[in-house]
């Protein structure tokens, strides 16, 4: 996810220099136009819930941490009214909000067994991702691919079908072999391509609309370490040759400057054990950049230029390399907040979308500098997965938390569905069920399993009701 | 530096919610119980107990002093809320406000009063 320039070495001295230098006391950090959902905060009133972006909130009636899967079983079981799972809340989609109940998985966390013979283990779901690693490692297993950060809990990624980058892995959903479901009415539901196995396609992805995961059995593979390596290039040039590289290396990402002609290319390969760490990741960098395009990018004609000139001296022949564990080397710290959209596209439209997006940023002047995030996934056959049946290139779109992102998203949103992209489910678009429904072949089937586990709508929030038609 | 860094991390984190809940006893009785411990490993360590990312680290006085000055009820309502880069909730989607008071108090140092607080 997001944040190349936020999670990467970028010659901060330059570009601090360049930000003080053209414009002094240009440092600000907020524009006043930020899209903050109000959820005020009585201490010993019942708590609201904000997502981690801050774009979705809510005044929950009740909370609940159920803290075995026993006890998950009975308080389903015996519960009335309207109900929603919640992760850590990193969606920036309303898939948590809701009046009713919101359940978490939280205590539900941790190794349950591990087979390491099979390379598996049952883990329960609220584990978190930077839990998940450690925990693998112990047993000499990992998994072969994570998504690029590591706050989410594992059952919250499934349900939306979390991914991170590279032609030969897919989403998280596709290293589940089993996993347990806790119905609406409170039942456990084993599930897997053996047994209730239109459930298991259903719940591999289910945007929490099934009920609550409670573990999970993963397919892992040998523990392994890798090295990482990021350098800045000509993104012209990078495209160019992308399908070269993206099959060259175990994982290939890249970062896209709007308003600038430069990329940040990240390369991960295993590591043979020669590979030395080189610079320090820059979580807060993002926050630099967007100081330099204020400072240059709005000077009248020579803006762009200026800009583009000012990233290309400040990033010069800068290299990062991280080298370590797959889990550590795989995930980033991610400290500044944004918004975020993100559509995948056939992976062979990927280098057309991309120029399309960021030739529109330019021409209309849309006020982003955010680095857009370009990564490849291999298809597979999860039902509402993105990359269900067809090899996808994502592409996302961020703005800072503290501006709007609505303007933005707006602009760029169409050119995603010229590419007949299909949206992640945890990030922000405007598609609606009618919509949705042409983009999935399996759609009705997934409506029938939803509608057999809960007939009565009971985990319906308002936007699973658009987006799935409920 | 990185490689020292891991192993800290590693240390820190690989032993358990036990072990913190051992670390979260002072003299006048345990600040976090085993929930809030679990609580603290989930949602409060993976950046909390990161030297270098720009978050105040647990045990780290300098960087606390100044937080600490503005109050156990401030810092709490900034939690809840979030601000700046601090998420909402520091992302603990289980945490009643008598958790977030309590690992608020542990990590910035403060006394706890005797808080209750309704879920």
């Amino acid at each position: 996810m997001k944040r190349g320039v936020t999670r990467r070495a970028f010659v901060r001295g330059s570009l601090a220099a360049a930000a003080a230098g053209l414009a002094p006391g240009c440092r600000t950090t907020t524009t006043g136009a930020a899209v903050e959902v109000a959820a005020p905060f009585t201490p010993g009133q019942p708590l609201p819930w904000r997502n981690w972006a801050g774009n979705q909130a809510c005044r929950p009636a009740a909370r609940a941490a159920p803290a075995s899967e026993e006890a998950m079983l009975a308080f389903l079981a015996r519960g009335e009214g309207a109900l929603r799972p919640v992760g850590s809340g990193h969606s920036f989609s309303a898939l948590v909000p809701s009046d009713g109940t919101l359940v978490a998985s939280d205590l539900l966390s941790g190794l349950i067994a591990s087979d390491d013979e099979r390379l598996q283990a049952d883990v329960w779901a609220g584990t978190r991702l930077h839990q998940l690693g450690p925990l693998l490692q112990a047993h000499g297993q990992a998994l072969p691919n994570l998504p690029d950060m590591a706050y989410p809990t594992l059952g919250g990624a499934l349900a939306t079908s979390t991914h991170g980058t590279g032609p030969r892995f897919g989403s998280l959903s596709t290293m589940v072999e089993a996993l347990v479901l806790a119905t609406p009415s409170g039942e456990r539901l084993e599930c897997s391509r053996a047994q209730n196995a239109e459930v298991f396609q259903a719940a591999r992805c289910s945007l929490g609309a099934l009920g609550v995961v409670t573990r999970v059995r993963l397919q892992s593979q040998r523990a392994f370490r890798l090295v990482e390596t990021a350098r800045f290039e000509a993104l012209e040039a990078v495209l160019e040759d992308v399908e070269r590289r993206r099959e060259a290396h175990r994982h290939f990402e890249l970062f896209a400057f709007p308003h600038a002609s430069l990329a940040q290319v990240v390369e991960t390969d295993e590591d043979d054990g020669s590979a030395t760490p080189e610079g320090e990741e820059d979580p807060a960098a993002v926050y630099l950049l967007r100081d330099v395009y204020r400072a240059v990018g709005g000077l009248r004609g020579l803006g762009g230029f200026l800009y583009d000139r000012t990233l290309r001296l400040a990033s010069g022949a800068a290299e990062t390399r991280r080298v370590g564990p797959s889990f550590e080397v795989l995930t980033h710290a991610r400290i500044a907040r944004f918004r975020e959209m993100e559509y995948t596209v056939p992976a062979d439209a990927g280098p057309a979308c991309l120029r399309e997006v960021l030739a529109t940023i330019r021409e209309r002047d849309i006020p982003v500098v955010f680095p857009l995030e370009y990564r490849y996934v291999k298809g597979d056959d999860v039902w509402l997965s993105m990359f269900h049946g067809r090899d996808g290139c994502s592409i996302s779109v961020h703005q800072y938390a503290d501006e709007d992102h609505r303007p933005v998203f707006a602009a760029i949103e169409p050119i995603f569905w010229k590419y007949d992209g299909r949206p992640h489910w945890g990030k922000l678009h405007s598609l609606d069920a009618t919509r949705l429904a042409a983009l999935y072949p399996r759609w009705q089937d997934f409506r029938e399993v939803r509608r057999a586990l809960d007939p009565g709508g009971r985990l319906l929030n308002a936007h699973l009701h658009s987006v799935l038609g409920a | 530096m990185r490689g020292l860094r891991v192993t800290w991390l590693r240390s820190l984190l690989g032993a358990g919610a036990i072990a913190l809940a051992a670390v979260a006893v002072r003299a006048d009785g345990p600040l976090l119980a085993e929930r809030q411990a679990r609580l603290f490993q989930q949602a409060c360590a993976h950046c909390h107990l990161r030297p270098g990312l720009g978050v105040p680290v647990l045990g780290d006085a300098a960087a606390w002093e100044e937080r600490r000055a503005r109050g156990l009820e401030t810092l709490l309502a900034n939690t809840v809320l979030g601000v700046g880069d601090m998420p909402p909730l520091g992302t603990c989607g289980a945490c009643t406000e008598d958790d977030l008071r309590r690992l608020v108090a542990f990590l910035a140092g403060l006394p706890l009063p005797g808080a209750t607080g309704a879920p």
